[in-house]
């Protein structure tokens, strides 16, 4: 007699249905000691186990994360509390959902004892939900801090955004006048800079002072004021004032919150009022201090020159895109002799050629399991940084890639017109040649397309591990903070990545 | 001109494909193996040009023993022995042209490597074409050819090899009626030639219209010899015979 019929009729059961060997208390006890022991006695293997595991690896992963949050505590208890307080949301939410699948696995465990009530896929979309709060904390998932942290992010973002600005600057012709100005009026006041016609010329009266400086409570005292004139200028155009120190830097003075700049009269003469400065002098500097003020202006505008990140860009995109077709020519080539090996049709012959199936197969899986990326790490320390490398690293894994896919092809093909051009009496080499090889064309050439557009992806960041390319430029200019000049590395990456993904789609569907 | 002895042939998996048959073709004939789908017709028929190994008995050609003959001479013997295919096993991505050159295959030597054929078969070629009806479509690829076409297409190539006996594996299974007796009608010409003509077919009304003779085959062995006159007269038992126990008779009128 079957305990687990209470309601239905033995001989509504359909064949194969497992029967329940407990009674549905008994299920929901098993259950509430061990989660899914209940499923299992039920006839539920499948089920019940799947329950047992993930309450023990959520559990598990709990206590582990309780642990690193709180482990200078000392007992299960405090340990807890402590994890608790640092991370509330996270522990608390977590427990809740521990609890309610342990409570719905026992009200489970008896539904599985009623061939009516299986099934129900509620629990498994609850511990799917724990598993989600679980990697939320693990994956260190923190959105307070990217809202807080995106206003410092955005000016280094948006010049990689937009870096233009970096790409050409214009040649420019200047003309200066500049003088000696002494700091602080004791000892010999330099002299009055002598006036060549034709040149331009400067001169400030007086031509000693005190710099600007702050006093204890912070609050600025202006420096001397000189009053400069400046003649044999070019007329009607802004000039600047420039300030070097002793050490030779060179900067321009503000005074009311702009840079200063002059405008020349009608004669190329200009006359201003210049108040010295802010400028520390170093504790260990000994004898009279000068400093220079110097007048320049821009004469012409000359043609454009190409800055060096585009330059170099420019030259780094060329060398990255003949990476990549140099790793995708050398894979084609040693890959298809490799992809007969690997062919199960072409291989069934003896069992030495089995052997050499399976062999081959499972190298190239091992090759192709590891990333390019990182087969660029070990090329570099065998042949040094540099393009090479990269293209050593693109090389393997493109044969073991393209092996595979060129595989697939050859044990896809139709035996029909091979057994066809076999009964006209063809020999083996006919048949490959007439049969065998039109089949693969146009399947090899896809994926060799597919691969050298996957290659050229790859070859652009494979210089980020020391591989060459534009991805060595790039990790160089982003490590030195230049984020234009990253920026326009980043650019041209994906512009040429876009032209390339067409050219090679275009050049897929017409042929193939 | 063709005798097998015993043949059986039992695959890998252990089916028993053909049990211990045994039949001979006459020069001139047109002999037609009817029977249900598995019951060994394509096997028999791979196996007449050793597409497919025997496992035992022998396939006797003009009087030599070819079970078991070396490369060279089995490919003198394919080379007198067309076959068209039900699903016309054409090479899809080569034109029509090249698909009937291969018909020469076993004729050419080294030239073929390089796809490079005599005028004189590319003339053959052309009268084969013309033949069936399509030399229009010579250079077209093979697969933008419709299903009627692309078994003309096989037959051009069969003719190509001048065959002494034509291999026909359900040729007409994927076409409508009236293609079916439109390529049924070229065998037909091929036969009055005086080609032997092996041929599978399903349908009793075609066979009943082409057959000069009949092999009725059912789980690999044979169950039904008859001759013109007697497929016209067969009975229901031997139709249950050939085609089992549930087979019901559909004929549209006899004669």
């Amino acid at each position: 007699m079957n305990l687990s019929n209470t309601m239905g009729s033995p001989k509504g059961r359909k064949a194969g249905e497992k029967t329940s060997r407990i009674p549905a208390p008994a299920a929901r006890c098993a259950s509430f000691f061990l989660p899914g022991l209940g499923q299992i006695l039920a006839g539920q293997l499948k089920r019940g186990v799947l329950l047992l595991g993930a309450m023990a690896s959520i559990l598990t992963i709990l206590f582990w994360r309780v642990h690193l949050l709180a482990h200078r505590e000392v007992g299960a208890a405090a340990k807890y509390i402590k994890a608790l307080g640092r991370r509330p949301l996270f522990v608390g939410l977590l427990s809740l959902f521990t609890v309610v699948i342990w409570v719905w696995n026992i009200h489970d465990a008896g539904n599985q004892t009623k061939p009516s009530r299986r099934g129900g896929a509620g629990i498994f979309i609850c511990i799917l939900v724990a598993f989600f709060i679980l990697g939320w904390q693990i994956s260190q998932i923190d959105l307070y801090k990217m809202v807080t942290e995106l206003p410092d992010a955005i000016p280094p973002l948006s010049k990689v955004l937009w870096p233009w600005k970096a790409a050409v600057t214009r040649e420019v012709e200047e003309i200066s006048a500049g003088l000696n100005i002494l700091i602080g009026c004791e000892g010999e006041v330099p002299p009055i800079p002598e006036e060549v016609p034709g040149k331009p010329y400067l001169n400030a009266e007086p031509r000693c002072g005190e710099l600007s400086r702050l006093d204890e409570n912070n609050k600025v005292i202006r420096g001397s004021v000189l009053h400069l004139t400046g003649r044999g200028f070019v007329p009607n155009t802004e000039a600047q004032i420039w300030w070097a120190d002793p050490l030779g830097n060179k900067f321009r003075p503000r005074q009311a919150g702009e840079y200063v700049t002059v405008m020349t009269g009608p004669d190329g003469a200009f006359t201003f009022d210049l108040i010295m400065p802010y400028r520390l002098i170093p504790p260990t500097a000994k004898g009279p201090q000068i400093h220079k003020v110097e007048a320049r202006q821009v004469t012409a505008l000359g043609n454009l020159i190409i800055n060096d990140p585009l330059k170099l860009t420019l030259e780094r995109m060329a060398e990255t895109i003949f990476m990549g077709m140099m790793a995708t020519l050398f894979g084609i080539i040693f890959a298809i002799p490799i992809s007969f090996l690997a062919s199960r049709n072409l291989m069934s012959g003896s069992l030495a050629t089995m052997a050499l199936y399976y062999i081959t197969r499972t190298i190239l899986n091992i090759i192709r399991a590891i990333e390019p990326l990182i087969w660029a790490l070990i090329a570099v320390v065998w042949v040094g940084l540099g393009p090479f490398a990269g293209i050593i690293a693109l090389t393997v894994h493109s044969i073991a890639a393209l092996g595979k896919l060129y595989s697939e092809a050859i044990e896809n093909i139709d035996q029909g017109p091979i057994e066809a051009i076999q009964a006209t009496g063809a020999t083996r080499l006919q048949t490959i040649l007439y049969a065998v090889v039109p089949q693969m064309i146009p399947p090899f050439v896809s994926f060799s397309i597919y691969r050298w557009d996957i290659n050229v992806r790859m070859s652009t960041i494979i210089g980020l591990v020391g591989g060459g390319g534009i991805g060595f430029l790039l990790v160089q200019y982003i490590r030195l903070l230049d984020y234009r000049a990253a920026g326009i590395a980043v650019w041209f990456i994906a512009i040429t990545v876009a032209i390339l993904d067409y050219a090679s789609a275009e050049i897929r569907r017409r042929f193939v | 001109m063709l005798e097998i002895k015993n043949l059986t042939k039992v695959y890998d998996d252990g089916t028993v494909a053909l049990r211990d048959v045994s039949f001979s073709v006459s020069p001139g004939e047109f002999l037609v193996i009817i029977g249900l789908s598995g019951s060994g017709k394509s096997t028999l028929l791979r196996c007449i040009n050793r597409l497919i190994e025997p496992t035992e008995g022998s396939i006797i050609w003009d009087g030599d023993d070819i079970t078991a003959t070396e490369t060279s001479k089995l490919r003198h013997v394919r080379r007198q022995i067309g076959m068209i295919f039900q699903h016309f096993n054409l090479v899809k991505r080569s034109s029509v042209m090249t698909n009937v050159l291969a018909g020469r295959l076993g004729y050419t030597g080294a030239s073929s490597l390089f796809y490079q054929f005599s005028e004189d078969d590319r003339n053959m070629a052309r009268k084969a074409l013309e033949r069936v009806g399509i030399a229009d479509q010579a250079h077209k690829r093979a697969d933008e050819l419709s299903g009627g076409q692309q078994q003309r297409v096989g037959i051009a190539r069969a003719l190509m090899q001048n065959p002494r006996m034509v291999l026909a594996d359900e040729p007409v299974a994927s076409l409508d009626p009236v293609l079916a007796h439109v390529i049924l009608g070229y065998l037909e010409e091929m036969n009055r030639e005086g080609k032997t003509v092996l041929c599978s077919l399903h349908y009793l009304d075609l066979v009943q219209r082409y057959a000069s003779r009949v092999i009725g085959l059912r789980d690999g062995q044979i169950v039904y010899r008859g001759t013109r006159e007697e497929i016209r007269r067969m009975t229901d038992d031997e139709f249950r015979e050939i085609y089992g126990e549930d087979a019901v008779r559909v004929s549209a009128g006899r004669g």
